[in-house]
Order: structure tokens, then sequence, then C-alpha cells
């Protein structure tokens, strides 16, 4: 219950009980030094009155002559009606004004209550420094300090009572305007939908305890909001690169099937209709490819490898095709990292296929390798025009394709390689990037050693 | 050569079962899990093409039984699935190999064929030949009509897997991976490349061609009377 119960609220009901203990404490002082202040003043009246008591008894201190002050007493008791006295020695009592009340025997001020009455009870010996002098105890009557305590105990409770409730009222009024800015952060979080990713949270004007929260926030909406630019781009374009060779399949086909025609024709469009597919094939598979290393799933293998020994043997592979476009490939360096054969072959190999792609014939295409503190180094990098600085960092994008030329639906090539790279050099902890000047560009993998 | 198709997609299991007969293999088709247990269990079959998910009992509860039960044939599992726990939990289970859809067929019947050949033993050959085309294991050195052709290494071992499976229609994929060891997928024409040049050695000038394209599928080396 408690663990639901709103951060206004709970602040407010905090702030009460704060409010509560500090005016309960500052009652029950001020109620003590009231007390104290009473018993002080009692203690001055009684003083006085006992001075005036022992005058008026003065020399009275055996019965016969306590006899003879009687009148006098009682006449001065008369004028003090809030006074009453008992006079005693060990054997009994010479007078009493209360008789039947039990009184502390000991010296000193007390407190006492009889029958609804307070009295402070003043104990002291007639004759002071006389061992065997009569004790004269006097009995002030404080019921009017009692009430007047009393009165002010239940103004206390009152006042606490009254300042929780104000404080808790005060408290979640302030409470919720404090928290206005977290509101508003919900709110913004609750606006959030596919089409108002672009709504930020106006970090400047947070309270210096959210702007962190606020710009943690901000930060994920952007994060969402290009993943989500990509990944709606990513539709649109799978459905476009899926759309020609669908509709070359179909019109083909329908075409074919208009009219009879020789075996061989028909032989002729399944063989076309077979590549159309393969392609789309291809196509799905390197999207699965990249879905799975989107969700973390692409988890490499950790051999040994030595990538000279790696690049050598791509180099190997991709010498027909060099040749047949007259680019030199050229390898230098070497380093060891454990990775996964395959996965990182695949990475190269869409790097020497894109380089080879890009280099003029008798250009070259140079594979270096440099072993760092922090990592493995392996740079592709091609003789050509070079790309367009403004290009660079949209080279890694699905269906990217920086030839404007080769359009979709152009057999061989998706535009998926670089961004399958990508993927797979980050499931190893690395990165990947693409520099470029007049005459070269150059993509470098960085491996970091730890993996 | 007989082999068992459990494969519950009617489709699928209808072209599988006509490329495979085609291609010269006695096949069975069967399209759930618990009767495809049975058939595998009492029939006398050379190869398993096992569908994982199976209506009854699925690819792999097929599998265990069929080891458990002493049967050492070679079994080709295909998914739609392509997770490496269930690679590696089929491969664990004793599966032999595994196609993820969408395959091409061209690549099914050549690792078909593979697995096929593993279990018998093949002759140590010095030589291998095809009409007047003749490659010499020993020496390295390939003769066409007595003439001497020079081949570079990779040439020689992509003619050399050409001539062992002749007649058989090589996906691309497949020589990348066993010419030259690169086994992932791959959209680059190399293998075309390396193909047009050793078709340049090789063939093109004599008039009675060799290495044939199959749109789409792959390459064969056999001999075509036209």
């Amino acid at each position: 219950m408690i663990k639901r119960m709103s951060l206004a609220s709970r602040l407010a009901l905090l702030f009460a009980g704060c409010t509560a203990v500090v005016s309960l404490l500052a009652g029950v002082l001020f109620n003590h030094a009231s007390e104290a202040h009473f018993i002080e003043l009692d203690q001055q009246l009684l003083d006085s009155k006992l001075a005036t008591l022992r005058s008026t008894l003065q020399g009275a201190d055996t019965p016969a002559l306590f006899a003879r002050k009687e009148p006098q007493l009682r006449e001065e008791l008369n004028r003090q009606p809030d006074l009453a006295l008992r006079i005693s020695d060990a054997d009994h009592r010479w007078f009493d004004a209360a008789p039947g009340v039990t009184l502390p025997q000991t010296p000193g001020l007390h407190s006492l209550q009889n029958a609804g009455t307070d009295y402070r009870v003043y104990n002291a010996p007639l004759v002071p420094g006389k061992d065997n002098s009569p004790q004269l105890t006097l009995m002030l009557d404080i019921t009017h300090h009692q009430h007047f305590l009393q009165r002010m105990q239940h103004l206390i409770w009152l006042t606490v009572g009254l300042s929780a409730l104000a404080t808790a009222l005060l408290g979640a009024w302030a409470a919720r305007s404090g928290l206005r800015p977290l509101r508003r952060m919900s709110e913004v979080a609750g606006s959030v939908s596919a089409h108002s990713l672009t709504q930020r949270l106006p970090q400047q004007q947070m309270p210096l305890e959210l702007a962190e929260l606020a710009q943690a926030f901000n930060a994920m909406l952007g994060r969402l909001d290009d993943a989500f630019q990509r990944l709606s781009a990513f539709s649109a374009d799978i459905a476009h690169e899926l759309r020609t060779p669908l509709s070359n399949l179909l019109t083909h086909t329908q075409v074919i099937l208009t009219q009879p025609r020789p075996l061989e024709d028909y032989r002729e469009a399944l063989h076309s209709n077979l590549e159309e597919l393969q392609w789309m094939a291809q196509l799905v598979n390197d999207m699965l490819y990249l879905a799975k290393a989107d969700h973390g799933l692409l988890v490499p293998k950790r051999e040994t490898l030595v990538l000279a020994d790696e690049v050598d043997a791509l180099l190997e592979f991709f010498a027909p095709l060099a040749e047949d476009v007259q680019v030199s490939l050229l390898r230098e360096g070497s380093a060891a990292t454990a990775g996964d054969r395959s996965m990182l072959r695949r990475a190269i190999s869409n790097l020497l296929d894109n380089a080879l792609r890009f280099t003029p014939p008798g250009g070259e295409v140079n594979v270096r390798i440099i072993e760092g503190a922090q990592g493995v180094r392996l740079s592709v990098e091609n003789t050509g025009e070079g790309i367009p600085q403004a290009l660079l960092p949209r080279l890694f994008d699905r269906f990217y394709r920086a030839d404007p030329a080769r359009h979709e639906g152009s057999s061989e090539h998706a535009g998926l390689g670089l961004a399958i790279t990508q993927s797979i050099v980050r499931a190893h902890g690395g990165r990947i990037f693409c520099e470029s000047g007049a005459g070269w560009a150059r993509f470098v993998i960085d491996l970091p050693q730890g993996y | 050569m007989k082999l068992l198709i459990v494969e519950d997609q009617p489709k699928t299991g209808h072209y599988l079962r006509q490329g495979l007969a085609e291609a010269g293999f006695n096949t069975e088709l069967v399209a759930d899990g618990t009767s495809g247990q049975h058939m595998a269990l009492s029939g006398d079959y050379d190869l398993l093409i096992l569908d994982v998910m199976l209506p009854g009992r699925d690819g792999w509860q097929i599998l265990q039984a069929v080891r458990s039960a002493g049967l050492e044939m070679p079994v080709l599992f295909l998914t739609a699935r392509d997770a490496v726990e269930d690679r590696v939990h089929g491969l664990e289970l004793g599966a032999d190999d595994y196609l993820v859809k969408p395959f091409a067929f061209s690549e099914l019947l050549a690792r078909v064929r593979s697995l096929l050949r593993r279990g018998g033993s093949t002759p140590q050959e010095t030589s291998l030949q095809l009409a007047d085309l003749r490659l010499d294991l020993i020496r390295r050195r390939v003769e066409r009509d007595g003439q001497r052709i020079d081949l570079t290494a990779k040439e020689f071992s992509l003619l050399e897997l050409l001539l062992r499976r002749q007649g058989e229609v090589l996906p691309k994929s497949l020589i990348a991976s066993q010419v030259w060891d690169m086994n992932f997928d791959s959209d680059t024409n190399i293998i075309e490349v390396a193909i047009r040049r050793l078709r340049l050695k090789v063939d093109d000038s004599f008039p009675n061609k060799l290495i044939h394209t199959v749109r789409g599928m792959g390459y064969v080396l056999e001999e075509r009377f036209s």
C-alpha cells in the first residue's frame, strides 16, 4: 500500500510527520519549562510565607506557647486562603488545617494531589537549625497553575495536530509543484509514438536532479528515432528491392503462359525466373543475417587467426576477378587475432568485392594489417575516384549504393554487403569506418585485442 | 540409393522427391513425424532428409530414435530456422548436415551426393578423365587431346572438383567452399570469372565443350552430344 502511494502524498506525509515531531518536541520542552517556572515561583512564595509564619510563631516552640500564638496564626492564615498549614512534632499534631491528608514527611518541596486539588507541600522546621524543632508543613493550593498547564498541553496537542495538517496540505502542494518536471517527463513519454519520436524534453529548464534523467531520456528517444527511421527505411527498401524481381517474375511468367510456345522458350523463362528467385533468396538470407545481428544472435566463435593467412586466402579467391578487371591485389603486415574465421572472411570479402568494384583498371587494392597496443587494424584501400565526404556516413546503411547507376535488381548486388560487414565487425566488438581522399578510399576495421 | 524424405509441406516434399528421383535416387516421402520415424527405423535407407518442424514427432526426435536404434545412415536436416543453437543441437544429436530454407536445389543435391559418397570408400585415383580431357593427379598435369594445358593451382583444384563430380551440377557456393575454402554466402561473381578463365584454357580451342553453365544453378562438367 505504502509502496504504491504517490510521491507527492508520500512527501506530504513525511513533511507532516516531521512537523508533528518538531512541534511536539517544542511543546514538551515548553511545558517542562513552564512547570519548572511554576515550581520556582511556588518555592519563592512558600519561602516568603514560611518567613512570615516563623516570625508569627516566634518563640512558640512548645505546645503551650503555641496555644498562645494560635489565634494570631489563624488570623494570619485567614488572610491567605490558598495556604493550609500543619504543625507537628515527633509525637502529635499541634495544628492541622488539612486533617486526613497524608503528607510527605521529608523536608523540601513536594507536589501532591488530593481530592481534585493540587498542592505544593513544603516541609521546614519551625526553628531552623534546631534538632527537635516542630515541623511546619505548608500546603499551597496550586490548582490554577495546574489548570493553566493543562490548558497549555491541550494547546500544544492542538498545535501539533494543526501544524501537521497544515504542512501535509502545504507539502502536498509543494511536492506537486516540485514534481511538475517529472509529470512533464511522463507526459512526453506518454505522447511518444511512432509519429512523434522527434519530441524532446527541454533539458535547460529541468531541475539539476532531473537534468541527467532528461538527458538520458532524450538520448533514448534519439536512439529510438534513429533506429525507427532506419527500420522504416529498411522495410521500405525491402519492399522496393523485392518489387522489381517480383514484378519481373509475374510479368515474365504471365507473358510466357499466354500462348503455346516452343519448349526452349519455356526452359529459357524458367531459367530467367530462377535467376530472379535466387537473387531474392540471397536477399532474404542477407536480411535474416542482419536481423540476427540486430538481435545479438550473431555470436562469433573464437578461433586463433593469423590475419595475413586469412587475407592471403581471400586474395587468392579474388585473384581471378582482380585479373579480370586488371587490378592488383596487395597485402602488407600481419597480426594474430581471435575471431570467427568464416565471419571475418565474409566481412573482408565484402570489402574486397566493394574495392574491386570501384577501382579503375590498372589500379590497386591494398590490404594493410597493423598490430597496435589496443588491437588489430585491418584496412582495405583502393585507388580510384574516392568517395565524396558527404556519402561516408551512409555507406554502411542497408541498401545504400554509392553508385546510383547500379540500380535495384541489377543481378548480383543488393547493397547489403557493407552493412553485413559492419554487423560482423560489431559482433566482434570492433568498429569499422571509411575515409577517403583525392584518388583513394579506405575502409578500416579495428578489432579489439581482448576479443 | 534409397532416400527417405520427411517433410510436411506438400509442395516442398513433392518437388524434393521429383528432383531427387530425376537425379537417380529411389525416393520415398512421408509428411508426418510419426510415420516418418516408423519408416526410418524399418526401411533400409541410405540417407534421411528430415524437416525439423513436423507434426507428430519432430526431426530431432526422429534422429534420436534412429541413432539409438544403431542406424548410422547420414541424416540431412532442412529447416526454416537459422539459429546457431539449432544447428549445434542438430549436429550434436548426430545430424550430418544442415540446410536452411530457402536453399537451392542444386545445393541440396550436391550435399546429398557428398553425404552418400562419404560412407563409401573412394579408391585412390591417380588420374581423372572425361572424353579427351585427362588430369594427372600425381604430376598435377592436365592434357586435352594430347596437348598440355597450363593451369594455376586453384584452376587445377577447380577442374579436379568438376572432374570428380562430373555430371553433377555444382552450385557456386559448393565450388567456393571446396576449392577456396570460403564457407560463407557470397554474392560476388568470382566463381563465374574463375569458370570463364578455366573454360578459356580447357574448352575454347576445342570443338567439344565440356564445362557447361546451368543457369541459376551452377556448373557441370560433362560431355554433351548435340
